[in-house]
């Protein structure tokens, strides 16, 4: 099983498709992991790594040598999940159920947790957790997709800014203020419901 | 901070506990004594806990797979690239370095003769070079060779039980047909042979998983050694 990615580049660049499959198996977890974090569901983070392989296929041919595969498809990924995330906030056609406007949401908080629960009997943990997902949910939903991707990909996936910084193609120090302006807003969006928290 | 009452911004302190801050040392000493910042620093440091990564799931790399290929194109090299990407390019330039080695061979500028001192391969094949085949009919073999090659190339999931027998009929033979071409001196046809009787192993011994197996195939870079054979055959229908 030796061969590496630049190999097996190569034999699909001679006709042979079914040597991505290689590179495929090899990064397609990473990429759909990096895009779940951008667009937070499943079936989103599915649609961008497949968006992202097929587009990295079709550009094969402008892959540099010098590069490593995984950085190159991650970038692109990156690009779509955000885009993807852009459009919709436009679009305002995407609505995660019961998820609470951007503007308004620090505000309302609470009166949003309050809502979820439209789950009968069930166990109060439960309810608890369904809670905190929802108010997670929401506290994410106030951040651009800059911002959450600079956030999820520092703090979740342990990226360094530079790293995160290059493949958004801005400046490292963007990246950072990204992240700032992240945390603020989370923070802020919680504080209502911790209670004493400096805010 | 030399002053004790310089606080740090929000910011600063973000920083400090995403471990992306160049003046850690500086703000942990003030976090000790200052209570204001040591709150909101504590403050953030609950946030990011309560935004801990939640666990991704696994994506189906079988279905993505699938539904991926549907869409792909086999791609034809641009003719910039075919220089040094493309073992049909490169056909002729290898076709004649390896038939002018050959012609060679055959018009008796033979290295040694057949002294198989180095003989590993055909050892390690044991009894398989029992298997008594007619040594002159290696064109065949050859033949044979290349059409289950071609076959196994183009099959993406497990081989059918025809492939596998024809790929065992081809190992039983190829181990004699080596230790011919040895003992003619034949070095460059025991070579391609070797390189045969190799993914002929691997083909016999392929596992039961469809997944596996294909993803051994796929490494064993056949093409080149369908290259190797047509370049033999070539040869050998000349004399
Ligand atoms: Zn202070």
């Amino acid at each position: 099983m030796g061969i590496t990615d630049k190999e097996a580049i190569k034999q699909v660049l001679t006709g042979d498709r079914d040597a991505y499959r290689i590179l495929m198996d090899r990064h397609f977890q990473f990429v759909f992991r990096v895009a779940f974090r951008i667009t937070g569901n499943q079936s989103d983070a599915e649609d961008v790594a497949q968006e992202a392989f097929l587009k990295a296929y079709h550009k094969l041919d402008t892959f540099r040598q010098d590069a490593t595969f995984t950085t190159w498809i991650n970038r692109i990924a990156m690009n779509i999940a955000i885009n993807l995330m852009e459009r919709r906030n436009r679009d305002l056609t995407h609505h995660a159920s019961g998820i609470a406007e951007d503007s308004n949401f620090a505000r309302d908080t609470r009166q949003d947790t309050r809502q979820v629960p439209d789950h009968k009997a069930g166990p109060e943990r439960l309810l608890l957790d369904r809670e905190t997902i929802t108010i997670r949910q929401a506290a994410m939903s106030t951040l651009t997709p800059m911002e959450r991707t600079a956030f999820t990909l520092r703090h979740m996936e342990d990226f360094g800014i530079p790293q995160i910084a290059d493949a958004l193609n801005i400046p490292a120090n963007s990246a950072k203020q990204a992240v700032f302006r992240a945390v603020a807003k989370l923070r802020r969006a919680l504080a209502p419901l911790a209670g004493g928290l400096r805010g | 901070m030399t002053h004790p009452q310089v606080h740090f911004t929000e910011e600063e302190l973000i920083a400090y506990q995403l471990h992306d801050s160049t003046d850690e040392k500086a703000i942990r000493r003030h976090l000790e004594t200052c209570t204001p910042c040591a709150e909101l620093s504590e403050s953030i440091a609950e946030t990011l806990r309560v935004f801990s990564a939640e666990p991704v799931p696994e994506a189906n790399l079988e279905h993505n797979w699938w539904r991926l290929r549907g869409s792909l194109p086999v791609l034809k090299p641009a003719p910039r690239r075919l220089r040094w990407l493309d073992w049909r390019w490169i056909t002729p330039t290898a076709a004649l370095a390896l038939t002018a080695l050959l012609v060679l061979d055959i018009t008796g500028v033979r290295l040694h003769p057949a002294v198989p001192a180095n003989d590993v391969a055909i050892k390690s094949q044991g009894p398989l070079t029992d298997t008594p085949v007619d040594p002159s009919s290696v064109t065949t073999h050859l033949d044979t060779a290349e059409r289950l090659l071609t076959e196994v190339n183009h099959t993406t999931g497990r081989l059918d039980p025809t492939t596998r027998e024809s790929a065992h009929t081809l190992l039983l033979h190829n181990a004699v047909y080596i230790q011919t071409a040895r003992q003619q001196g034949n070095f460059a046809q025991a070579s391609v042979l070797e390189s045969l009787g190799r993914v002929l192993t691997t083909l016999d011994h392929e596992p039961e998983a469809t997944e596996e197996g294909w993803h051994i195939r796929l490494s064993m870079n056949t093409n080149g050694l369908l290259f190797d054979i047509r370049i033999l055959r070539q040869n050998d229908h000349r004399q």
